[in-house]
């Protein structure tokens, strides 16, 4: 069997190399090559007219682009740049969390926690595996398709390379060590491998973000490209607002993938302890995932401000050209994510025992959050036939058309953060009564600051309608610190309140409906097509240039395709992506399997030296115990 | 059972995704190309340059990305209908012509009141218009409520024609 199965690999792995060979001799695509291709001669011309053929090797030329086959370059590129990107996200996003949980074991002392960290852990492996396999093809890739613009790159960056090989090494000591050393090391001594693997993950993360934002608002170099500093070119306008963004955005995305894992086993589990130990797992999935979420918008306030400081061309790009529309598209996501997370929420007010008074306010919520969804989705501008616009007076309704512009849309986005925090807070506190003499205080004083938050948010919205534009655009930092300010300080409110607050029924972990199953997933699925979106604005608005400004692409993939295409090319990678993460989830799974297991009641051959099935039988027994 | 929910959870995920590319087909669409180089003779007419000045604010020059015209409400640019007839008396001292200049080359040294100094230098990559390309956006600017009077030997203060030092002959043939 293992024979049979090595012979297919070594078909795969030949066929693969011979495709990779055929992909990498394609003629390079220069202008020269097609005005040699128009002034060949013709093939029906007689072949006594052709000059006699000598062998001659081809002098060298250096290849400014070479052409992908089928689906060409970019998009080569593209999806391979993409699959590492969301790979890297997890892998940088799930040691954070799994850090942070098993802080909360040691110093709660809870088992659990550290089992549940562990159990993050375990999908990090393969996936740090298909990181670093992803992240060599895209180099490669990068080499052979564009080998011009990729050696202006390294000769900007090449003082940043050592460092990144350097810390890579160190990523995956760290990583493996912290993984296999779980329980073999003083708790402290593992929590210290599990800190530094994060330190290292995140400057990894850090080096690679200043090559990737030097293409946007690059800076340290002459206007004719000649490196002048490179502390400069690292440190760029969009550098430290993508570090954070990203940072925050990945523990999102791998909090929502975490909660798919703990979903897909859930719905597979065969016993009420695996039903409930999953649902745990998923519900603290999902609320990392939604606790992350909360700040990024404000997180991608910063980044576009910075956009519109270096270059008011890139930000206007952005909004109000050829991407505008793509922000819709981003408002449908978004709008579904708040969504499914609140239904989440409430589907989960089910697993306390008893009579839950505070579900009911859900479903106010929901209408308010889907107000707001409505409000973003709106588009200035309306696709309208001819006589349909002049009916309208313009492209924009005379009634809708006031909801989408910014003032409407910042305000909805702040109350869609705001309505969505107050949900999860409607579910911690399910199932307790706040018992402190000052319960009633608290409570009133809560109600104010979110009353007070929401109406100031809206006066600031309906304000923006009256003021002249310099005024306006500064209303958007008002809102987004109101509603900042409500968080924290409700939350800390809330903190104290339940400090030894009755129960009224327990919580119990598996009894919820599957479909809140289904809905994690959604939720993974969503932010990992999200995160594509985004990443093809962030790329996309350089359009047909490789460095903005300074290095221009000559490719004849330069323009910037529809935006139906690109959503195309992210549903392809999305696709992908949830391929190989359910490779990974199935390995992961094995681990869980006993060694040396047989089948039941299978023959072993005469003479065999393979393990039989009652120590297969006494194995697994093994297993369970120690596990 | 467990091939059920593996091909409900596929199912899910496809769903979902087909839905979002949907989603993405129902926005307008539009492919956005690379400007072309403009040809730019010395004999060009006043009212070709006008036709010229018109592609490249639809076009290479972004103009249009942020300006309307003839639009009224909560802008956050200036509109531009009528500004040909405006711009010889915004700023004391300057014609239309080098008002529009000034406004091209060095933006922020007048702002309309009301709106932020946002406009970048339209000389400059990643715009990059050429000295001849910023006349004929001048004589497009002037047809809207005004009279186009711009050659392509007019001079300004930004360009001194393409003879003078510091003129450019680029994109001209």
């Amino acid at each position: 069997m293992n024979r049979k199965l090595l012979l297919l690999l070594g078909l795969v792995a030949a066929l693969v190399m011979i495709a990779g060979v055929g992909a990498a001799t394609v003629e390079p695509v220069t202008p020269a090559a097609k005005e040699l291709a128009v002034q060949q001669p013709d093939a029906n011309t007689p072949a006594q007219e052709k000059p006699e053929e000598q062998p001659q090797a081809k002098p060298y030329e250096e290849a400014e682009y070479r052409a992908f086959p089928v689906v060409g370059s970019r998009v080569a590129i593209w999806a391979v740049a993409q699959l590492h990107l969301l790979f890297a996200a997890f892998v940088l996003a799930v040691p954070l969390f799994a850090f942070i949980i098993e802080v909360i074991g040691y110093k709660t002392g809870d088992r659990r926690y550290d089992r549940l960290a562990h159990e993050f852990t375990k999908l990090l492996s393969v996936s740090f595996s298909l990181t670093a396999t992803f992240g060599a093809f895209l180099t490669f890739m990068l080499i052979i398709l564009y080998p011009k613009f990729t050696n202006y790159l390294m000769s900007v960056f090449s003082p940043t390379f050592l460092p990144y090989v350097l810390l890579f090494f160190l990523e995956a000591f760290f990583l493996y060590t912290y993984y296999y050393g779980w329980g073999k090391f003083h708790p402290l001594v593992h929590l210290g491998l599990g800190l530094c693997l994060n330190l290292v993950g995140t400057a990894i993360m850090f080096i690679a973000n200043a090559w990737l934002t030097f293409m946007m608002s690059p800076s340290g170099i002459a206007p004719d490209g000649a490196v002048l500093s490179v502390r400069d070119a690292v440190w760029n306008y969009t550098w430290m607002p993508i570090n954070v963004h990203r940072v925050i955005a990945n523990v999102a995305f791998g909090g929502s993938v975490a909660a798919a894992y703990a979903a897909f086993k859930f719905l597979q589990a065969r016993t009420d302890e695996e039903r409930a130990h999953y649902d745990w797992m998923g519900y603290i999935g999902n609320f990392i995932a939604i606790i992350a979420f909360l700040p990024l918008p404000f997180a991608g306030y910063w980044l576009a401000k910075e956009i519109y400081a270096y270059s008011q061309t890139l930000g206007l790009v952005m909004m109000g050209g050829a991407f505008s529309w793509l922000f819709i598209i981003q408002a449908v996501l978004i709008g579904n994510l708040f969504l499914a997370a609140n239904y989440y929420l409430w589907l989960g007010m089910g697993r306390v025992e008893g009579r839950q008074p505070l579900q009911k306010f859900i479903k106010y919520l929901l209408i308010g959050i889907a107000v707001c969804f409505a409000v973003w989705a709106t588009p200035r501008s309306i696709i309208a036939t001819v006589s349909e616009i002049r009916a309208m007076g313009g492209s924009a309704h005379p009634v809708i058309g006031f909801l989408g512009v910014m003032s409407a849309k910042n305000t909805a986005v702040n109350i869609l953060i705001l309505t969505t925090f107050m949900s999860f807070l409607l579910y911690r506190r399910t199932g307790k009564i706040a018992t402190v003499a000052w319960a009633k205080t608290g409570h009133a004083a809560q109600l104010l600051i979110f009353a007070a938050v929401a109406v100031f948010v809206i006066f600031l919205g309906v304000y923006g309608y009256f003021v002249e534009a310099t005024v306006r655009i500064g209303l958007s930092v008002p809102q987004v610190l109101s509603v900042l300010f409500a968080m924290v300080s409700i939350t800390v409110i809330d903190i104290f309140l339940f400090r030894g607050a009755s129960k009224t029924g327990v919580v119990r972990w598996g009894k919820i409906p599957a479909i809140s199953q289904y809905v994690l997933i959604f939720i993974a699925v969503t932010f990992t097509w999200l995160m594509g979106l985004m990443g093809y604005v962030r790329s996309g608005l350089r359009q047909h240039w490789h460095v903005y400004g300074v290095i221009r692409d000559q490719s004849p993939d330069a323009f910037t395709p529809t935006l139906g295409f690109a959503t195309q090319v992210v549903s392809a990678t999305v696709l992908a992506f949830f391929l190989l993460i359910g490779v990974v989830f199935w390995i992961t799974s094995l681990h869980e399997r006993p060694d040396f297991a047989e089948r039941t009641g299978a023959r072993l051959p005469e003479g065999s030296d393979e393990v039989s099935p009652e120590f297969a039988v006494e194995n697994a027994r093994e297993h369970r115990r120690t596990s | 059972m467990r091939g059920l929910v593996i091909l409900r959870i596929g199912a899910l995920v496809l769903v979902t995704t087909g839905f979002y590319t949907y989603v993405g087909q129902m926005v307008p669409q539009r492919e956005v190309q690379p400007p072309e180089e403009i040809a730019m003779t010395a004999e060009l007419t006043t009212a070709e340059m006008v036709t010229i000045g018109q592609e490249i604010m639809k076009g290479k020059g972004l103009c249009l990305t942020c300006h309307t015209i003839g639009q009224t409400g909560a802008l956050r640019f200036p509109d531009l209908a009528g500004i040909g007839a405006a711009a010889g008396s915004r700023v004391p001292g300057l014609s239309d012509i080098e008002y529009f200049a000034q406004s091209m080359y060095e933006p922020t040294a007048f702002v309309v009141s009301g709106f932020p100094p946002a406009m970048p230098p339209a000389n400059l990559p990643p715009i990059g218009l050429t000295d001849d390309e910023i006349l004929s956006v001048i004589a497009a600017l002037q047809n809207l409520g005004g009279t186009p009077t711009v050659t392509m030997t007019t001079t300004h203060n930004y360009y001194k024609g393409a003879a003078a030092p510091g003129g450019t002959q680029a994109g001209r043939q």
